[in-house]
């Protein structure tokens, strides 16, 4: 054989290892499905909990789903370039809120979602589900998803450390009582009060939704250098910049368990998801984590606010869209189904009457026995509205940038000149995002 | 005689390459070298010193060079709870005759295990091998023949070809990514083995570096072949083939590390689970919320180990194979 | 060895003594040789590269729409600010890694060619080791090493310069660190590759030339620069353009280590992550398309100096 074989030892090798891996991988093919709907998820969170409920609506419904996990960031590029050629698109996706909007460039009649707003209002929807979820989903007026979740923001905090130290989690009511007591608590290098990114843009955007603020306006103008933006980050650069900073970033996964387990960060800003995360993520941590409101901008504002969502869209290729909608309704209408999947997740639904089933109102020993589910429900009426724009993702990098700008300013000049630099800074920003706006052609 | 403009190396540089490089490389040149003879001795304790700084500075530079992957084999080895708290291997203390001693723990599994619950690591791997392996052999031989016909036979069209690879050689794989998965999937091949397979079924690159390297067979070989009765394919299979075994080698190398690294486009052509290559199966590990670095660790470990592999397998055909085609361009 | 290929002349007389089947076998060899390549390449090479041409005069809007924009995409290009940060961060990029990588693959090289040097096979292989793990897994790696507070980069510079580097001395989340970071892990992927084209390059040089250097009296460093570096200089172009056109499709490397990101401030954006960001992400494979076709002629340009420089395709014109 070797005399024969042209290419030497390792290519042989290699052609036998061809041969092998060819013939075990063709006697243990991947089960093709001839599936009626093709549904795609990114997220295993989800992806576990509807493995168990759809056989159910395949009985119901005498047909086939073939549910497909996609990577997160895969499912955006992959549903892009199969849209692009008008192949192989699911009948539903589910997607980040960040990178739905991108779909809902082009003409109405184009947007690769069916639209769902008369479908929503017809059954009810509207008015069942926390309509402050549906605007993150919609353009132009026309509503192109519906909500997973719904994501209000608390903060998680070292129960066992503010024992120590004495602070009365109630008396902190407003972002200024805990900014008082964060300074107190702070050892620079060592403790800081709080987890807040200061290089990216997701904790800066929860403080600016609480404002009231937002990327874009209803009507999808950016808006993000607004008086609301501005005082924003007038306001939240001191906390992760200069002489006396009270927060920071490390990183994320299990360097930032290491942290909150060295005591190293005290609060982290804590949407329901989150909450999941640390519970399985700092298992040490169980019986020493509690959660409280998010501190109010000012006395009788709200106390909350939103960090991340999912949508799901039904693709203009489906064939079947009633079939889908179906499907839609029997995963995120279920009252029973929701509650159970709660218990998995954390994760609050749209859909209010949910909330009433036993397992939200749950006592968890990992937060000192608190009943999270209810603490979060209770939140969730206030959690703001944000609006959209195809250059969602864009408007995100910008404002990140604008606050990196920002904070090595503050770094090197203090208060001094900041106020006309965060103007100006934001202003260059948001001009950015408009000239790319500006281009779209619909 | 050599090309006016050839670089230094010898015209059949690869053919001698490879028989010098077959003995310890690490004798190869020290018998040729004017200044191994003695030098005079006001040298002598300068050149000791010499010596002695040029070993310290390899060291340093192994230490630096070896530093990550020693301390990626070290957290394969923790367990989740001594991942952080180590820099290197995990110890305990030992108390021996009054004194302290920090000994090793003993290794932990615990990485692997977990890497084996939360992905399907086998499979991945198999897929891998597959992809990789399949990819090499056809590259191999279109490559090679291509590389041939290109070296030494005179046909219409034949500075089309080569005008045409050179002027799309250097455009990113990017730019083609939309239209060429529209294509994969008129041909209904989208999330199987062909579409990742057809697309990277021929390698400009290694076309070029066969045509290089065939080019410098000599002619009189191929004639003498030709006039002993030899088709075109058995000189192709018997002479040309064997007298370029470097060349095999570097390529096999080159061409695996580049399928078995392939990140992009079986992200975008890959659907389902089963089909996933490791690349794409471990980054479904990282993210913001990821808890597995240890066994990320240890699917990187593994993921890295085939190709070390290879290497020392190839090291000597695959460093000579390479330098010869690179000097060649 | 002449550098004339196979002409019909020198083959006329054996081929008359051939059979009626060996003539036509030869006639047809590189035709069926070349076919199978031609075909896939055709298919799956040239075709989508026209079709990108042709995508890049348009604005694509999702993915049912395309306007017709003429050259508007490549207009836009020269205003966008987000481009000039890409091509700003490659071109840093591709400096510091050709300033970096180079010297110090030279330096090793020179190291390791000295003839009375032991285990030089063991310290190539530590060398080129990071090369073999591949730019996605050591991007996985980097990810972790680079973490604050408990990352082995840290960990290192913070024992060898406390003052310098506290422990939680932020790489990937820090914008003016990023590209440092990027250099370094780049600067620990590449220079063993390097290195090794750079060390057959100086054991290749002609051991007379020593000699005669030698003979003229040259001492180590005359000879480095009368002998060595002349020799070498193929192979260094050729590593030095390889390389700066490696740099400028940089993707994997800060995709994967910045969290499939441009990360803090777009200090990691490239070329071709914006090509991908703006095509994959924001929807606009037209716009893309332009960016690969600018990218393009950018590395075309370097491509040509190469081949002129290091002469590569000589002798298929005779």
């Amino acid at each position: 054989m070797m005399r024969t074989f042209p290419f030497g030892t390792a290519a042989l090798l290699m052609l036998f290892c061809s041969i092998v891996s060819g013939a075990w991988l063709g006697l243990h093919p991947a089960a093709q499905k001839q599936a009626d709907l093709t549904f795609w998820t990114f997220t295993k969170i989800h992806y576990d909990p509807y493995t168990e409920t759809i056989p159910t609506f395949e009985q119901q419904h005498h047909c086939k789903v073939d549910l497909q996990l996609v990577d997160t960031r895969a499912v955006t590029s992959r549903l892009q370039a199969a849209m692009l050629s008008d192949v192989d698109v699911p009948d539903l996706v589910e997607i980040p809120i960040d990178f739905a909007p991108a779909f809902f460039r082009g003409p109405l009649e184009h947007v690769g979602f069916i639209d769902l707003t008369q479908r929503i209002h017809q059954a009810g929807l509207w008015d069942k589900m926390v309509q402050a979820r549906f605007a993150p989903y919609t353009s132009r007026g026309h509503i192109f998803g519906l909500p997973h979740d719904v994501h209000p923001v608390q903060l998680a905090y070292r129960s066992d450390i503010f024992a120590q130290e004495g602070v009365d989690v109630s008396k902190i009511k407003t972002w200024d009582d805990f900014i008082r007591i964060g300074r107190k608590l702070t050892i620079p290098n060592k403790r800081y009060m709080l987890e807040l990114y200061d290089f990216r843009s997701a904790h800066l955007e929860a403080c600016m939704f609480q404002r009231g603020g937002g990327y874009f306006d209803p009507q999808g103008h950016c808006i993000f250098d607004n008086d609301i933006g501005v005082q924003t980050m007038l306001w939240f650069v001191p906390l992760v910049a200069g002489p006396h900073k009270i927060a920071g970033s490390i990183g994320s996964g299990q360097i930032l368990t290491q942290a909150v387990e060295d005591g190293y960060f005290l609060c982290l800003v804590c949407p329901d998801w989150r909450s999941k995360s640390i519970e399985k993520d700092i298992p040490r941590m169980a019986g020493k984590m509690k959660l409280m409101p998010l501190p109010a901008v000012t006395a009788n504002s709200r106390h909350t606010s939103t960090w991340g969502g999912t949508m799901l869209g039904i693709t203009r290729h489906c064939k079947n869209p009633d079939l889908a909608w179906q499907l839609a309704l029997h995963l995120y209408l279920n009252k029973k189904e929701l509650g159970k999947r709660y218990e998995g997740t954390n994760i609050l639904p749209a859909l209010r009457a949910a909330w009433s089933e036993p397992s939200f109102s749950q006592p968890r020993p990992y937060w000192c026995n608190q009943p999270i589910g209810a603490l979060y429900a209770k939140l969730a009426p206030d959690v703001p509205f944000q609006y959209t724009s195809p250059f969602i993702a864009t408007a995100k990098d910008k404002l990140g940038e604008a606050l990196v700008a920002c904070v090595q300013y503050y770094n090197a000049n203090g208060d001094n000149g900041f106020e006309p630099f965060v103007r100006a800074t934001l202003k260059e920003k948001a001009d950015q995002v408009r000239a790319l706006a500006a281009r779209n052609p619909y | 005689m050599k090309e006016p403009t050839s670089p230094t190396l010898p015209a059949v540089y690869s053919v001698n390459a490879q028989d010098a490089a077959i003995k310890e490389p690490s004798i190869t040149s020290g018998q040729q070298h004017p200044s191994d003879t003695p030098r005079q001795d006001s040298g002598r304790v300068g050149e000791g010193l010499l010596r002695v700084l040029v070993y310290v500075l390899l060291c340093l530079a192994a230490v630096l060079m070896l530093m990550p992957l020693v301390w990626l084999v070290a957290a394969t080895t923790k367990n989740s709870d001594d991942l952080l708290h180590y820099t290197f291997f995990a110890t305990r203390p030992v108390s021996l005759f009054g004194h302290n001693f920090a000994l090793l723990k003993p290794f932990s599994v615990d990485n692997f295990k977990a890497l084996f619950a939360a992905i399907p690591f086998g499979r991945y791997m198999l897929n891998s091998v597959f992809i990789s392996c399949t990819t090499v052999i056809i590259q191999l031989f279109f490559s090679s023949l291509a590389g041939f016909a290109l070296a030494k036979y005179e046909f219409r069209g034949k500075k089309l070809i080569i005008l045409l690879m050179l002027a799309t050689v250097m455009i990113p794989t990017q730019v083609t990514m939309a239209p060429l998965y529209e294509l994969i999937y008129r041909m209904g091949l989208v999330n199987t083995y062909p579409g990742l397979l057809i697309p990277s079924a021929v390698s400009v690159f290694g076309i070029f570096l066969f045509r290089q390297a065939i080019l410098q067979v000599p002619d009189e070989l191929l004639h003498a072949a030709r006039i002993d009765g030899c088709s075109e394919f058995r000189i192709y299979r018997d002479i040309v083939m064997p007298v370029s075994r470097p060349m095999v080698g570097a390529f096999c190398l080159i061409s695996f590390m580049g399928a078995w690294n392939n990140f992009l486009w079986p992200q975008i052509i890959l659907h389902s689970n089963e089909h996933f290559t490791l690349p794409i199966g471990l980054n479904t590990l990282v993210g913001p919320q990821s808890q597995l670095y240890g066994a990320l660790m240890a699917g990187t470990f593994l993921s890295i180990l085939p190709v070390i592999v290879l290497f020392l397998l190839l090291q000597k055909e695959f460093i000579a194979g390479l330098t010869s085609g690179a000097v060649k361009g | 060895m002449t550098t004339t290929t196979l002409e019909h002349s020198a083959v006329e007389p054996s081929a008359q003594r051939a059979s009626q089947w060996h003539r036509v076998q030869h006639r047809l060899a590189p035709y069926l040789f070349v076919s199978p390549f031609l075909i896939l390449f055709v298919l799956f090479g040239a075709w989508p590269i026209i079709k990108s041409l042709v995508l890049s005069t348009y604005t694509t809007n999702g993915p049912k729409d395309a306007v017709y924009v003429g050259a508007k995409n490549f207009q836009f290009l020269l205003s966008d600010a987000d481009f000039h940060v890409a091509v700003k961060n490659t071109a840093v990029f591709a400096f510091w890694s050709v300033v970096l990588q180079l010297p110090t693959a030279l330096g090793l090289a020179i190291l390791l060619s000295q003839p009375w040097v032991r285990g030089r096979a063991l310290f190539r292989l530590a060398f080129f080791a990071p090369y073999l793990v591949g730019s996605v897994f050591v991007a996985v790696l980097f990810n972790v090493l680079f973490q604050p507070q408990y990352g082995l980069i840290n960990t290192v510079l913070h024992f060898l310069l406390p003052s310098h580097f506290p422990l939680d001395y932020k790489w990937l989340e820090d914008a003016s660190h990023v590209m440092p970071a990027l250099v370094l892990a780049g600067l620990w992927l590449y220079v063993g590759l390097h290195m090794i084209y750079l060390l057959a390059a100086i054991q290749a040089v002609d051991k007379d030339l020593y000699e005669a250097a030698q003979v003229d009296g040259a001492n180590t460093r005359q000879q480095f620069w009368a002998v060595t570096l002349p020799g070498i200089r193929p192979v260094a172009i050729f590593v030095l353009l390889t390389s700066t056109i490696g740099s400028f499709q940089l993707f994997d490397l800060p995709y994967i280590l910045l969290n499939n990101g441009p990360g803090p401030n777009q200090s990691g954006l490239t070329i071709v992550m914006y090509l991908y960001n703006t095509g994959f992400v924001t929807g606009d494979l037209g716009y893309a398309s332009a960016v690969g076709w600018t990218l393009a002629l950018g590395v075309l340009l370097i491509s040509l100096i190469q081949l002129r420089v290091t002469g590569a395709f000589k002798g298929e014109n005779e």
